[in-house]
């Protein structure tokens, strides 16, 4: 399988009257988005607004962040199997518009959405206070339950991220990444001495709006799949999480996916990467017995010889992840888990609900729990004071100048499991 | 002291003595799937589950898998 992904950057972003980049300017059709957008009858009203780096703007809620791109060749243009029809994706030639992002706002259900600070303090700590953001924000019409209101938005930022994406059918990206890896029997036969290494994405899949798509079908509903990297980077999978936000994997992580880019990147170097194994986590006994079970089961079909575990979400999860590392560990395939720490906010706590012998190579994305004071905006997109009523936030957190007090679990992409953020550790 | 919880290994893990599975994390006693009066029933029987499990001598950490 071949992608070639072609970067377009983008070093600034306006609304106008029509979609196209030029020069590196994105400029956004807004009457064309928005009567877009509005064709879901689910809708009834959209805002759009822009936030770039530099600026004093807090973004608030916020549900989702989607990297606009467009197929130039291969598979369908948009998400297939939502937005788009069923068709292969991680072929071909996609366009990025890069250093760009889709940033979806509103409430949805009330709690467990997020914060981005363009500025200070609170840039520091999201990946999306570099990014050039168009802000959707979405109001739907009365009478929607909670989880048509989620799917309504959910549509509406990955169908703003494809009407937007188009501005660079026609262009000449400024770099071109090429993806290509034949099938495990050819790599393998062309690095016969190199270690195998699996991949295992954890997914939050809990329902009550907890969700991951994959071409569109709810990941709740699956045994592990086992995925072509290239799919992940070209579109196929899909947040529908309405989780805390600090380490929720947003769909731009997903097709910007630091495992999978850090693993390619050795791929033939030091490790033959075989591929990704999708991972639901379950709310139930059975179902995180049945999907560690299966998780071996397909390393050890795939002759695997060490699997690196990425979880999303923190809490129950922590026991499937640390499920798949003895299992793996007892049958002698190396383990190396990547997670967070929900370790209070002296960061004194038992950081995991759960803990293995086995498991003996660890990464920490950060602490959920450590609270930051941001000071105040000159500017909100959303509603400030939703920060009452969002996980790591506290009714009192916004302060009457502004001021906004929460953990980092209030902030987009704080503590990634996947490593697609700003936090690092320091050796004492 | 009896546990009543979904993840049996976290409740393993912080050494709990007597633990009795319930059915998932976001409903431990429920289950939506049903009717009121079977979920009633569901819900009768894993806490009369946990009374039974509160009189027995346990050596060690015990799991009250079946009636």
């Amino acid at each position: 399988m071949k992608l070639e992904i072609g970067r377009i950057y983008i070093k600034d972003i306006q609304l106008g009257q029509e979609t196209s980049v030029k020069e590196g300017v994105l400029t956004v059709d807004k009457e064309g988005l928005i009567a877009k957008l509005k064709e879901d009858e689910r809708i009834k009203d959209v805002s759009l607004d822009v936030a770039k780096p530099g600026e004093k703007v807090r973004i608030i809620p916020v549900k989702d962040v989607i990297e606009p791109r467009v197929k130039i060749e291969g598979g369908n243009n948009g998400f297939p199997g939502v937005t788009s029809k069923q068709a292969q994706c991680g072929e071909g030639k996609t366009n990025v518009l890069y250093g760009a992002a889709v940033v979806t706002v509103g409430d949805v259900v009330g709690f467990q959405e997020g914060v981005i600070d363009m500025w200070g303090e609170g840039a520091k700590w999201t990946p999306f206070s570099k990014t050039y953001n168009l802000t959707v924000d979405i109001s739907v019409v009365d009478g929607l339950t909670p989880h048509a209101h989620e799917e309504t938005v959910r549509i509406a930022g990955l169908k703003a991220a494809e009407f937007v994406g188009l501005a660079g059918k026609d262009v000449t990206p400024d770099e071109v990444i090429t993806y290509e890896m034949g099938s495990i029997f050819e790599e393998t036969a062309k690095y016969p001495n190199l270690p195998k290494v699996l991949y295992a994405e954890m997914m939050i899949t809990q329902g009550l709006l907890h969700d991951t798509y994959i071409y569109g079908v709810n990941a709740q509903t699956i045994l592990p799949a086992l995925l072509h990297p290239n799919e992940e980077l070209d579109n196929a999978v899909i947040s529908g999480n309405c989780v805390a936000a600090c380490d929720k994997i947003t769909t731009y992580q997903h097709q910007n996916n630091s495992v999978i880019e850090d693993l390619y990147a050795q791929h033939g170097k030091e490790i033959n990467f075989l591929g990704c194994i999708m991972v639901p986590e379950h709310t139930t006994l059975a179902g995180k017995l049945r999907v560690s079970d299966y998780v071996l089961k397909l390393a050890k079909m795939l002759g695997a010889d060490a699997v690196v575990i990425s979880e999303e979400g923190y809490g129950n999860p922590d026991s499937d992840l640390l499920m798949i590392c003895k299992k793996c560990e007892k049958a002698g395939i190396i383990t190396q888990l990547i997670t967070d720490e929900c370790a209070g906010r002296d960061g004194m706590s038992q950081p995991l609900a759960d803990t293995a012998q086995e498991a003996v190579a660890v990464v920490s994305g950060g602490n959920v729990s450590h609270v930051v004071t941001l000071p105040p905006a000159d500017k909100i997109i959303g509603n400030a004071a939703a920060i009452a009523v969002l996980a790591g936030g506290w009714d009192g957190a916004l302060l009457e100048d502004g001021t906004l007090m929460c953990e980092l679990n209030a902030v987009i992409g704080s503590t990634s499991e996947i490593g697609f953020h700003n936090v690092t550790c320091r050796l004492y | 002291m009896v546990h009543m919880c979904t993840v049996v290994p976290i409740s393993l893990t912080v050494g709990a003595n007597r633990i009795v599975p319930t059915v998932a994390i976001p409903h431990p006693l429920g289950n939506p799937a049903l009717n009121h009066e079977e979920e009633k029933e569901l819900r009768r029987k894993l806490v009369e589950k946990a009374l039974r499990a509160l009189t027995v001598k346990v050596n060690g950490q015990t799991v009250f898998e079946d009636q």
